[in-house]
């Protein structure tokens, strides 16, 4: 593997309108009910102060990815790029991804009765054109970059966020941007 | 939480008694205590309850028709691993099939062979469960649980299925190792639950385990029960009525069974705590 691409999320500018979930359902016209992005809110109380937050969040693409690990059909391969693809046909769906992604990102289609996950539409990448949700988000709060070093010292830039597992599992390529918390004013 | 896998419930519990039997019969053959009529009822219920465990198993996939190719990854998935270990410990069940009705003198080596692949199936069948994901499971108490299971289950069937083919000393020093099993999986879980409560998933697994019903009535049936009848029939010498046998049989098989659920049930993953 000679890089690893991944997603930047910027909290600061997410409004959570949820239309990269949309972009990414129109792109594959998934079913209803997998949801291979999703925006999620944060607790406050996984926060110091009161704020709405929110991230968006698809399969990681990890650098350790368990789901390849355990797959035991060869359904998840690794791409050059980092970008982990599932092949569909060749899953059997014994589910054993799910167990082991410790963010739930691969999703099970009770119809179809196999996984079906995020492949970062690699099939784009190989245009040269952004995946769709990447490309759908207005306020740009999601962005396709490639994961290195010189990013992860960029200030601002975090491996997670409150509320996430650690990225010690399975090393998402997804880095955040954390809202800049206002000031709490308060009338004493 | 997890969910109730049933599937794999009647896999694992009927494919761990099954490689029991099968290494029951070697621990006998190995004193030269293992009469023909009991190796054969042995063979023949292993492999009965080997082949309904397999056949089990295969409901827990989405596509069944498929799962030829879960073998296809023995690099680095234990599923893989799990399935090609059961499926050579079937085919060596086939030989023992094959020389229960015709006897030759490698009886006790194919048991031995058998006995490995089982268990080495076993072992493979527990660390599929053992997850980073999953705090819970990601110990070795998922292979001690599993490989007790099959030395308890399996030492009482033998039990019973050997009858009158049994002495009575023979019968005690199965229901003995039976017993030393339900000791050791009491201390275990014990050890086990104050090990795992130390993190957030295990201390919610903990919790729901102490406050399921089903956990009580999983100790109380499969090891209180069990655990009393044993201590008591064994310490007054009397000859176990084959009621008795059968009703220890009973309680430990359904405390087993109990217990798998829960281990399934019960398992708490690491994951996104955020609203959606």
């Amino acid at each position: 593997m000679t890089k690893q691409l991944g997603f930047l999320h910027n909290s600061e500018k997410c409004v959570g309108c949820q239309g990269c979930e949309m972009a990414c359902k129109n792109e594959y016209q998934t079913d209803a009910t997998p949801r291979w992005r999703q925006v999620f809110q944060l607790r406050e109380e996984d926060y110091s102060l009161p704020t709405r937050m929110f991230f968006s969040m698809a399969c990681n693409h990890c650098a350790n990815p368990e789901c390849l690990r355990v797959c035991p059909v060869k359904a998840y391969t690794k791409r050059e790029d980092g970008i982990v693809v599932h092949d569909h046909d060749r899953c059997i769906g014994c589910r054993l991804c799910l167990m082991a992604c410790p963010y739930d990102r691969p999703q099970f289609n009770l119809d179809k009765k196999k996984v079906e996950k995020c492949n970062l539409c690699y099939q784009r990448i190989d245009k040269g054109e952004k995946p769709a949700c990447v490309a759908a988000c207005i306020p740009e709060a999601l962005q396709l970059v490639e994961i290195n070093d010189a990013l992860d010292q960029k200030m601002g830039v975090l491996k997670t966020i409150p509320g996430l597992p650690g990225p010690d599992i399975t090393h998402p390529a997804i880095r955040f941007i954390g809202p800049k918390q206002g000031k709490q004013i308060r009338r004493d | 939480m997890g969910t109730w896998e049933w599937p794999l419930i009647v896999f694992t519990v009927l494919s761990q008694i099954s490689i029991g039997i099968i290494f029951g019969l070697l621990c006998l053959d190995r004193r030269n205590q293992l009469k023909e009529k009991l190796f054969k009822q042995g063979v023949l219920v292993s492999g009965i309850l080997l082949i309904i465990a397999l056949l089990a198993s295969l409901f827990h996939l989405g596509h069944p028709e498929a799962a030829y190719r879960a073998i296809t990854h023995l690099g680095s998935s234990w599923l893989s691993r799990e399935i090609l270990f059961f499926i050579l410990a079937f085919a060596g069940w086939l030989y023992l099939l094959w020389l229960s009705f015709h006897p030759t003198g490698k009886r006790q080596s194919s048991l031995l062979i058998t006995s490995v692949l089982g268990l080495l199936g076993i072992i493979s069948s527990a660390m599929i469960y053992v997850l980073p994901r999953v705090p819970a499971w990601n110990n070795v108490a998922p292979v001690f649980f599993f490989i007790l299971t099959a030395g308890l289950l399996g030492a009482l069937a033998l039990v019973i299925l050997g009858g009158q083919e049994l002495q009575s000393e023979q019968k005690k020093s199965l229901l003995n190792w039976s017993l030393g099993c339900i000791i050791v999986s009491i201390f275990m879980f014990v050890l086990y639950t104050s090990i795992i409560k130390l993190n957030v998933q295990g201390a919610a697994t903990v919790q729901f385990l102490l406050s399921s019903p089903l956990f009580w009535l999983r100790a109380v049936l499969g090891w209180l029960a069990p655990l009393i009848l044993l201590l008591t029939g064994l310490k007054s010498q009397k000859v176990f009525t084959a009621n008795t046998l059968y009703l220890v049989f009973a309680l430990v098989g359904i405390g087993e069974i109990l217990g798998r659920a829960l281990f399934y049930v019960s398992s708490v993953g690491i994951h996104i705590s955020a609203l959606f």
